[in-house]
């Protein structure tokens, strides 16, 4: 199979550029080139965007190296004085501190290096992954494109090592094992484990080492200017149901089962909303989904015109997320596919979980009597192993399920059922629990790895859970 | 009924994968006019550029607090604070101080009275009476 060019992919995730030299808006944004420099150096600096005349080359756009070069002295979104000069363009507005705000910002650069990340990896762009969407809603200036790319990496590291190291593992705990390694709550702790604050509102003046984004009012803090709470004004009440799910036939409230979630919900198993409708087609004339994705309606100067007013403010909880992907996804890009792999090794896989109490049987013994049946065991049969105080107020029998002379599970309880149908449920667990020799786990993005990487070995892949 | 799964969250563990330093921050507040002062504004001349290089995961801020003793306060990733006053102090003292307030978590301080805390279970399991010999009476 292929290996999938993320590279190219992500590439393609940024805004049209005039230009064939690929720069990232963000950072060419206030950056004069050294040859007009040196040929304006008797007139007053002042901003212009560089896209059309820049040498700087792809890398250089977002290095470290064009902190280099003087800083313009005035760094505020005003019109330039010089309409006159054609070379001279309105800038576009900045709706969160410019880049160079963030090469002097002894938050972030504490952050960088708090993080332990690589040099490859430039301040400006740590910065911009700290911009919300609802910050800044142009695709170019936030941290959108590349929380997409690092949710991808992220969830896809973590699928792998629970796959591979737990291959029965039933698909109801899957999602869950992975929305509590990379899920949205599991991000924001990441994201305040690592010391990073949030901002009370987005703006340029602040520091672009805090987490910009714009807050959702609390639904019981009280409306502006009236004494009602906010849950209470008409109107804010969101609709009833789900919208934009992506599954068809959404008015009939169809049971959603496990293999419908691998289908159509997202990676942790829960609904999605903002989908387009399976039914739905284009008509004639409608915007293609890339020019809709990459910040709607732009004006003749080529910048959008979506301002933060317009956009939909978001919790703290999936802005923290966004926030710990966009790192995801930026360090894959500037550093490479292995420094990705080891910042979810260390960050993510470095938590601790504990896959056996997040099973919720309903009837083990039944599914038990399934799977003995299924892999040709013997019928189970429940055992007492020992008791004790069978007629007083605390009476504990330790029960084991055994399937011939095998013990399959065993566990202790108060009544004879009680432990009859846990040890039936941690024979169950054992089963699906059940691990591979570490030396016979590869990865296969270990493989992927070129000349270092490993040696491929077949994984194994379960029958499947027992389905009642 | 298919089988259903409790939802958790992973818990950290910091120093297992990644090590996060728990100091984020440290404010230094001197004072020009206070005899107080004098080891503080020696040390945030000759020793503060050294420790600063040394440790570029830690945000320093440098203050004047005209009138008053000199501070040291650490912040940390736990939201809480600690201060430090450095009156009279020797930079090589002010410097120990700085390297306490840098290895804090910022939790309170308190007596552990349990040798070991782990989030996994016993290794060897734990003495059960129910399984092994039983008792010979």
């Amino acid at each position: 199979m292929k290996r999938v060019r993320i590279e190219r992919i992500a590439s393609q995730l940024q805004p049209p550029l005039r230009l064939s030299l690929q720069s990232c808006p963000f950072t060419s944004q206030t950056t004069a080139p050294r040859k007009e420099l040196q040929r304006r150096q008797y007139h007053i600096q002042r901003q212009w965007q560089g896209q059309k005349h820049t040498v700087i080359g792809k890398r250089r756009a977002s290095n470290v190296v064009a902190a280099e070069q003087p800083e313009s002295i005035d760094d505020s979104a005003s019109a330039t004085l010089f309409e006159d000069d054609v070379s001279v363009r309105p800038r576009p507005p900045l709706y969160a501190p410019s880049y160079k705000k963030s090469l002097h910002s002894a938050k972030l650069a504490a952050l960088h290096s708090r993080l332990s990340l690589p040099s490859k990896l430039p301040l400006p762009t740590l910065a911009r992954c700290l911009i919300d969407p609802s910050a800044d809603p142009r695709p170019g200036y936030n941290n959108a494109p590349f929380s997409v790319l690092g949710q991808d990496l992220l969830g896809y590291h973590t699928t792998e090592y629970l796959t591979c190291h737990y291959p029965r593992l039933p698909m109801s705990v899957l999602f869950a094992a992975q929305y509590a390694y990379v899920g949205s709550a599991a991000l924001a702790n990441v994201r305040s484990e690592w010391g990073v604050e949030v901002v009370a509102a987005p703006g340029q003046e602040v520091d672009p080492g805090l987490l910009q984004l714009k807050r959702e009012v609390p639904g019981n803090s009280l409306a502006e200017g009236t004494d009602r709470r906010m849950k209470d004004m008409p109107g804010v009440r969101k609709l009833g149901g789900i919208l934009g799910t992506g599954r068809a036939n959404a008015e009939w409230n169809y049971r959603r089962g496990m293999s419908g979630r691998v289908v159509h919900d997202d990676e942790f198993g829960d609904l999605q909303s903002g989908m387009p409708s399976p039914d739905s087609q284009p008509y004639p004339g409608s915007a293609l989904a890339e020019s809709a994705a990459l910040g709607g309606e732009t004006t003749e100067d080529g910048f959008s015109q979506l301002t933060p007013a317009d956009t939909d403010a978001t919790t703290v909880e999936s802005a923290s997320a966004s926030f710990v992907r966009a790192v995801t996804g930026a360090l894959y890009l500037h550093a490479g596919a292995s420094a990705a792999k080891g910042f979810h090794r260390d960050h993510i896989l470095s938590r601790h979980l504990q896959l056996e109490k997040m099973f919720n049987f309903t009837h083990p013994t039944r599914d038990l009597s399934r799977l003995c049946a299924r892999e040709n065991f013997e019928p189970p049969v429940a055992r007492l192993i020992s008791e004790t105080g069978r007629l007083s107020r605390t009476p504990v029998f330790v029960v084991g399920v055994y399937s011939g002379e095998n013990l399959l599970g065993e566990a202790a309880g108060a009544s004879l059922n009680e432990a009859r149908v846990r040890a039936a449920g941690q024979a169950l667990r054992s089963w699906y629990l059940y691990s591979p020799p570490v030396n016979d786990v590869v990865l296969p993005s270990d493989v992927e790895e070129g000349k270092g990487g490993k040696v491929w070995k077949a994984q194994m892949i379960d029958v499947g859970e027992i389905v009642t | 009924m298919p089988l259903q799964a409790l939802r958790t969250v992973a818990k950290p563990q910091n120093g297992v994968g990644a090590f996060i330093l728990q100091c984020k921050r440290l404010d230094f507040h001197y004072c020009d006019w206070a005899g107080s002062s004098k080891g503080m504004n020696a040390f945030l001349t000759k020793t503060l550029p050294a420790f600063a290089a040394r440790n570029p995961g830690i945000e320093l801020h440098v203050s004047p607090r005209p009138g008053r003793h000199p501070v040291l306060r650490g912040a940390y990733i736990n939201g809480c604070h600690k201060a430090i006053c450095v009156r009279n102090m020797q930079p090589a003292e002010i410097l120990d101080k700085v390297q306490l307030l840098k290895a804090g978590s910022g939790e309170k301080l308190r007596r552990e009275r349990r040798p070991v805390k782990s989030a996994n279970e016993s290794v060897r399991g734990v003495w059960s009476p129910f399984h092994g010999g039983g008792y010979k009476v």
